[in-house]
């Protein structure tokens, strides 16, 4: 009798948060790993081009708009989409209002129920997703 | 028993983000902090006691202000700062429980290996009290 081929374990989904606010990343971050997420923190633009430059993948971006440095949260997920097109992305804000682009993205106004990440993240990343591309 | 918590200062996530998935994998529960500004903000909400902090001297800004502040403040957090010049390392000494133990780059089982060490020893300490 054969044994039954062993399937490697699905690879967990990757989020690359971005923000600026040291506590409002930490916290984010904890909760998606708690969701099963991998999740890769950037403490800016520039963080997280470098982190995406040097070849590593990721599923999702989150990002925060207002962000010190040469790249707003508007300006990286340009530069990302441009990359990668079908890449989800997810801009939050204090200002409640969208930005009139969203090119696609997903905005999440400021203040947010931290479980509303976690569950954005699963429904833009979740299997249902995947099996409609 | 609670997972030991280990907060992780350096500037560059492609340092920073393995060594704390290395430390994740291992059992602990790792916050990273982008700058010792950052890593201020995250002892000082204190929403998760923080057991170790691992710092690097060179990328974080003010490496050195960082453990002297961490002693001052909080002094039951063990502090291992790291760094690539000898210079910096020397000055770490000083600030460190034996000395600075990692220089770049970062063998990640060495780290560990030191990190569970400091845990230790601060068991032992409490034991003797």
């Amino acid at each position: 009798m054969r044994e039954p081929e062993r399937q490697p374990a699905p690879r967990a989904p990757c989020v690359l948060v971005v923000e600026d606010d040291t506590l409002v990343r930490v916290a984010i971050c904890e909760d998606l790993r708690e969701a099963g997420f991998s999740v890769v923190e950037a403490a800016a633009a520039d963080e997280a081009l470098s982190y995406l430059g040097a070849g590593q993948r990721i599923d999702l971006v989150f990002t925060d708009i207002q962000m010190p440095g040469r790249l707003d949260g508007i300006g990286l997920a340009r530069r990302l989409r441009a990359r990668d097109p079908g890449l989800p992305v997810v801009l939050t804000s204090g200002n409640a209002a969208p930005p009139d682009d969203l090119d696609g993205a997903v905005f999440l106004p400021k203040p947010y129920d931290h479980r509303r990440v976690a569950e954005i993240a699963l429904e833009l990343t979740g299997p249902q997703r995947r099996e409609a591309e | 028993m609670t997972q030991p918590c280990i907060l992780i200062v350096d500037a560059d996530v492609l340092i920073r983000h393995p060594l704390a998935e290395y430390l994740r994998e291992c059992g602990f529960r790792v916050l990273e902090a982008a700058s010792a500004t950052e890593a201020r903000q995250v002892l000082e909400e204190g929403r998760l006691p923080i057991d170790v902090v691992f710092a690097d001297v060179d990328a974080s800004g003010d490496g050195f202000a960082l453990a002297a502040w961490i002693r001052g403040n909080h002094p039951v957090v063990r502090v291992i700062l790291a760094g690539s010049h000898a210079t910096a390392a020397e000055s770490a000494g000083d600030l460190c429980e034996d000395g600075p133990i990692a220089a770049k780059p970062y063998d990640h089982q060495f780290l560990l290996a030191e990190i569970r060490r400091l845990l230790a020893a601060r068991e032992r300490n409490k034991d003797r009290d």
